[in-house]
């Protein structure tokens, strides 16, 4: 089956992932600018990150005829440092012109901290500024319900922006429904031991419903699997869920997303 | 905003009884798992029995057994920390007009 992966991060992963994933049904991958495992010294080194996602990976995937796709920000981790995170947005509408950016993303919280709430509400006005998607990060572990809550209170504080064309990722059971009662697209992450599973990815499908949820590998340089969305395909298969449903998740819904982007033209 | 969610029950589409015969091995592995996970604690030197971690496992395993509904997202509460619906005054964040 094609698939789409929404939240993807090839510039961590090999060609060799590349050739796996066209392989598996994958069509396309949005990536959204993270943090490299290390902090950036410097505007430059982001400047260089951006050429990357937008130059070289939308070539390397079409070598196995997929679509690249890209997001740009500085992450909710790097954000404890104002004054750098002050320069890259700045620096980013050099590039939102690029032919593969959707938006500004994924910009969220870590730590939950008063700079990265600062910088979260200076990229929502960087976006509204240059009519931007936005693709958020939702944090880990014990820090992910209480700053998903401070995600959406910023979102929703703000009457600016069109919630129709915000995702936020890494839901999970405690906060699917928040998100989605509101009018936000979410994002389910399979990894595995930190985030969620095709098991508990499909409970939540059940439960809620497929409209405005998808689902992502988030594959980076931790331990994770890019090519987690044909298991939670095979999940679905195996529980009887129609092919219609499974499509709505894997692909429908993503396109249906990123359409609302100019620069997206997928199928 | 706010858009009712269609809480679609009716989409599972395997029986109680379906869902118990595919997943029980895969169910009773994880609670070996955890059973042993617990007999090594015991077994190893120290006192932990009074850690913020050992609290929340214990607590964790007791909304497994308990009568209520919602189990996955109760333990991921329990493990979370709390929100504070005024937060943004409290880190002093100034609130944009709406
Ligand atoms: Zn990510």
């Amino acid at each position: 089956m094609d698939y789409i992966d929404p939240h993807l991060h090839m510039v961590s992963r090999t060609t060799d992932d590349y050739e796996t994933l066209a392989r598996m049904g994958c069509v396309a991958i949005s990536e959204p600018a993270f943090w490299a495992g290390f902090d950036r010294g410097s505007v430059e080194s982001f400047r260089d990150y951006f050429r990357q996602l937008t130059e070289f990976e939308p070539k390397r995937a079409a070598q196995y005829g997929i679509s690249h796709y890209t997001w740009l920000c500085i992450n909710a981790k790097e954000a404890e440092n104002v004054s750098l995170s002050r320069e890259v947005i700045a620096m980013i509408p050099e590039f939102l012109e690029a032919k593969n950016v959707l938006g500004i993303g994924e910009i969220g919280l870590n730590k939950n901290t008063r700079n990265e709430a600062t910088i979260f509400l200076e990229h929502l006005d960087l976006a509204v500024k240059y009519n931007q998607q936005i693709l958020i990060h939702t944090p880990h572990l014990e820090d992910k319900y209480q700053g998903t809550r401070m995600i959406l209170d910023m979102l929703m504080g703000d009457s600016r922006i069109d919630r129709s064309r915000v995702l936020v990722d890494h839901v999970e059971e405690h906060t699917i429904e928040h998100v989605l009662e509101n009018g936000f697209w979410a994002g389910m992450t399979l990894y595995p031991v930190s985030k969620c599973t095709p098991q508990r990815a499909a409970d939540m499908i059940e439960r809620f419903g497929p409209e405005r949820l998808m689902a992502n590998s988030a594959g980076d340089w931790g331990p994770s699997k890019p090519t987690a969305i044909p298991d939670l395909i095979m999940e679905l298969k195996k529980r009887g869920h129609s092919k219609e449903l499974i499509k709505k998740i894997v692909y429908d819904n993503p396109k249906q997303f990123f359409s609302q982007s100019k620069p997206f033209t997928h199928g | 905003m706010n858009t009712k969610l269609n809480a679609i029950e009716t989409i599972n589409e395997r029986t109680a009884e379906q869902i118990v015969s595919d997943e029980f091995l895969i169910a009773r592995a994880k609670i070996l798992e955890l059973a042993a996970t617990l007999d090594r604690i015991e077994r190893a030197r120290g006192d932990v029995e009074d850690t913020r971690h050992m609290q929340l496992l214990t607590h964790g395993m007791q909304i497994l057994c308990d009568d209520e509904v919602d189990k996955a997202k109760r333990v991921q509460l329990l493990m979370s920390r709390e929100y504070d619906p005024r937060w943004k005054d409290s880190m002093s964040i100034a609130k944009k007009e709406s």
